[in-house]
This record gives structure tokens, sequence and C-alpha cells, in this order.
């Protein structure tokens, strides 16, 4: 195509009209020879100063309105960016920084991580810095916690590590109004991820423990209750959501036992 | 375009011409970025638009779908806790066989359920009571859903010895695969949500042929 009609006025429009923008070209017009050169060279230096001059003011006016206007739409867009990122985080606000917004809160795991750590299992009686622990060492058996009421204390040893699997454990006062009882067995009932009972020496009538967090209460009315449990049941597992609460130790009692050998070899 | 070079007296005579087409040049330019602008514009657009809307469509804290995943959670939570106990100490080997395969196959789904809540920046545990989701209104008795087990019948079931285990999980287990596919099938109706539908189609075949193999098991186990 480019070698085609070398010459002739019908070809010129096109030659200027390419040459154009780039007219910065070269003004050495005396080096192009003939039409042997095919590309490249036809941006010829045809500009003159006079070109820069009137065209400004023209372009001036034409561009400010589409400017102002996307200027406009963009900031518009970043305000729907903006508003999607603000909306984005205040919906689905972590599940700590919820917990951590619950008014009288403990928040173990920031104020003294070191009681939480542990190297492994450990059996027998252990001793807990906070009453009723709130995690740290435990031992290998895990109290049954599939929304298991029991109605006698339990050894701290085997709930710590329900604690561990994503469990909310209750805890009262034994001398707790019966009604009041009943009140907080209704949240755990049949709730996986859920063991209530009584506990000795409470310095007030209602505990909540998940692992690294504890509150405690006056009465089971109390609406924090229900936020402690959404908050941190099951996400507060140490171990991920699909650590078992079943298979655990179902036996009330303050003494932790030992993991048995199978009762029954099956018979087949 | 590249149109072939044209002789210097050529164009040197087309430059009165020349601011004619000036006066384009800068327009253009700006019509360059006119159309950059309006790209990035476009982009950002689309950018927020695809930003937004999952979390626009997603499920919600009251939906079905958020219902269905923590309630069968809860649901599949006490087969797998029946399961066990059957896999641990029942007398037939076919009916360990059956009691791990449910236990393991339901635990993975809870955590394909549980995924989805955290993926929809859900909480396992809902605002509202359980079942609430389902609009046929079915009964939950002592926190218990369609077809769960009493807390006295897990510690009977614990508490049995022998073909005694495999009779009552054969029979507590159909119970509650009943009351499963009941679930399922309310999710069903209400849902349009692909994957939602997708694992709860896949719940319902697996639990409607398990009930026919613990059927069978049900007159083996009999027989003692």
């Amino acid at each position: 195509m480019s070698i085609s009609t070398p010459g002739g006025p019908e070809r010129r429009p096109s030659v200027v009209s390419t040459g154009k923008k780039p007219a910065a070209g070269r003004p050495a017009s005396g080096a192009k020879a003939g039409s042997g050169k095919p590309a490249g060279s036809p941006r010829a230096g045809g500009k003159g100063p006079r070109k820069p001059v009137t065209p400004v003011k023209v372009s001036q006016g034409r561009a400010w309105g589409p400017i102002a206007l996307f200027v406009a739409v963009g900031v518009l867009v970043a305000g729907i960016i903006g508003y999607g990122a603000w909306a984005s985080f205040q919906g689905s606000k972590p599940w700590d920084k919820r917990a951590n917004a619950i008014d009288g809160i403990s928040n173990i795991r920031k104020s003294d991580p070191e009681s939480l750590k542990y190297e492994s299992h450990k059996s027998g009686p252990l001793t807990y810095k906070y009453s009723p622990p709130v995690g740290g060492v435990h031992n290998a058996a895990w109290q049954n916690c599939m929304g298991d009421v029991y109605d006698a204390p339990i050894a701290s040893e085997h709930a710590v590590h329900s604690l561990e699997h994503g469990a909310v454990w209750i805890t009262y006062r034994p001398d707790l109004p019966k009604d009041q009882v009943d009140k907080l067995a209704g949240k755990v009932r049949g709730v996986e991820k859920m063991l209530m009972s009584p506990y000795e020496g409470l310095d007030k009538p209602i505990s909540l423990q998940a692992w690294g967090y504890q509150l405690k209460v006056d009465n089971a009315d109390d609406s924090r209750i229900d936020e402690f449990i959404k908050d941190l049941r099951v996400n507060a597992s140490v171990e991920g959501p699909t650590a078992l609460c079943n298979t655990g130790i179902t036996a009330t009692g303050t003494t932790p036992r030992e993991l048995q050998q199978q009762q029954q070899p099956p018979t087949q | 375009m590249t149109a072939p070079a044209t002789t210097d007296s050529e164009y040197d005579d087309d430059l009165p011409a020349a601011p004619d087409q000036g006066g384009r040049a800068p327009a253009s330019r700006y019509g360059v970025l006119t159309l950059a602008i309006m790209l990035v514009v476009g982009l950002l657009l689309g950018y927020a638009g695809g930003l937004l809307t999952p979390r626009l469509t997603r499920p919600g804290d009251a939906s079905v779908e958020a219902g269905f995943a923590r309630d069968m959670t809860t649901h599949h939570a006490q087969a797998v806790e029946m399961s066990l106990i059957a896999y641990r100490s029942a007398t037939l080997p076919e009916v360990r066989q059956i009691a791990v395969d449910i236990a393991t196959g339901q635990q993975g789904e809870i955590g394909a359920m549980q995924t989805w809540l955290r993926e929809w920046g859900l909480s396992p545990t809902g605002s509202k009571p359980p079942m609430a989701w389902m609009s046929d209104g079915a009964t939950v008795k002592d926190g218990l859903m369609p077809g769960m087990a009493t807390p006295a019948q897990m510690t009977a079931l614990r508490d049995a010895r022998g073909i005694e285990i495999d009779r009552q999980f054969l029979t507590l287990m159909y119970n509650h695969h009943l009351g499963g596919i009941h679930m399922i099938d309310a999710a069903l109706d209400e849902t349009d949500n692909a994957e939602v539908v997708r694992v709860a189609q896949t719940m319902k075949a697996t639990q409607q042929t398990e009930l026919n193999n613990l059927r069978q098991l049900q007159a083996q186990a009999a027989k003692g």
C-alpha cells in the first residue's frame, strides 16, 4: 500500500494528516529524496511557528467541560469505593474486635498471653492462674461440649481443653437461683461448642469463658451473655471450627480423669 | 497510514493549510486525555461494582443460607457424635463401617458450611433462635432440631452395651437423617445460592441412600 501511487496531489492530505501530531519531526526536508522510501518518512517537518498559537485557545475552551465532568465522576467513584470499603469493614468486623467491644470483658490473649502458652498435654491435676481458667496447659481428654449441661462441678483440666476446641464454658455459683440456671441452660442445651457447669468460689454469680476471654456478670438476663456467645463460640477455637466437642469426658467431678482403655474391644 | 514520502516541495506547498490542521491537533490531544479519563473512570466504576456486588448479594445474618449453615452444623455435629460412639463400640462390623462413614462425611460438610459463614463475614452463632429461617416453623424442643436425640437418649447410647449399641444407634441415626432431610428440603425450597444448592443436594442424596442402608442393618441387628 505504501508504495502505490507515489506521487500526485490526491495523496497529499493523508500525508499531512498523519504527520500533524508529531509535527515536530524534522524540518530538514532536504534529506528526503523522491518517493523511494516507504514508511517512516512521511512525517516531514511541516510545522511552522504559527501552529501552537491559535489552537491553544480553542482547545482550552473545549476541554474544561469534559474535564470537570470527569473529575466530578471520579470523585463520585472514589466515594462509592470508599463507602464500599467502609461498609465492608464495619459490616463484618472481625470477631475479636466485636468481642473486645463487649463491656467488661477480659481479654487474656492480650493482657497475659504467657498464661495461655503450653508445650504439650499434661495429665493429672493442674493449677491455673485465673478462676475459672481461660486457657493454658490441660489434660489430653476434653470435657464433652455438645451442649452438655452438667449439674455438678467438672474438672478444669478437661474444660480448658474444650475451650481450646472453640467451646464457650458457662460457669455459675452453686447458689444461683434455679430459674437463672434454667435460663442459662436454655442457651446451652442442644448447641455444640457449649457447656455449662456450677463452679465453686466464683467472685460473681456467673462467669463465661472462651479461650483467652472471660466475662463475669451478675445475672442470666444480662444481654452481654448472648454477645459473648455470638462473638466467641467456635470463633475462639485455637484449632478451627471442626475441632471436636464429642468423644469427651461426660462425667462430672473436679478430679481429672485419665483417658480409658476402650471398654469394649469390638467383637467381630 | 504509512503513506509514501512526499517531496519537500509538495509539502511546503501545504503549509498554508497547517493552521487549520493544527487547530485540531491539541483538541485531539485532549480527546486522548478524555478517553484516558473515561477509561480510568470506567475501570474504577467496574472495580467498585465488582467490589460491592458480592457484598450486597451474599447471604446476610438472617438469611436462609446462613440459618441452614448454622443449624445443619449443629444437626450434623450430633450425628458425628453418635456415629463415633457406634464406631468405637458397636458390635456389627457393618454398623461400625457405616458409622465412621457418616461421621467423617458429616464432619467434612460441617467444615464446608463453616467456611461459607466465614466467607460471608458471619458468625457461626446466629442472632435468631435455631430454625427461625425455616418458614414452615419446625419446632425446636429443648434446643433440639428435627430428628435430634435428647440428652437422655445420648446418655442411653453411651451406656448401652453389646448389640444394644447397634440397635440404639441405628434407630437414632434413622430418625436423625429423616429430620435432616426435612431441613435440607426446606433450604432447597428457599435458596438459589448455587453452592448451597449443590451441597444440600449432595447431602440429601447421601442421607437417602444411608437411610436404606440403616434400615437394612436394623433388620440384621434385630436378629442379634
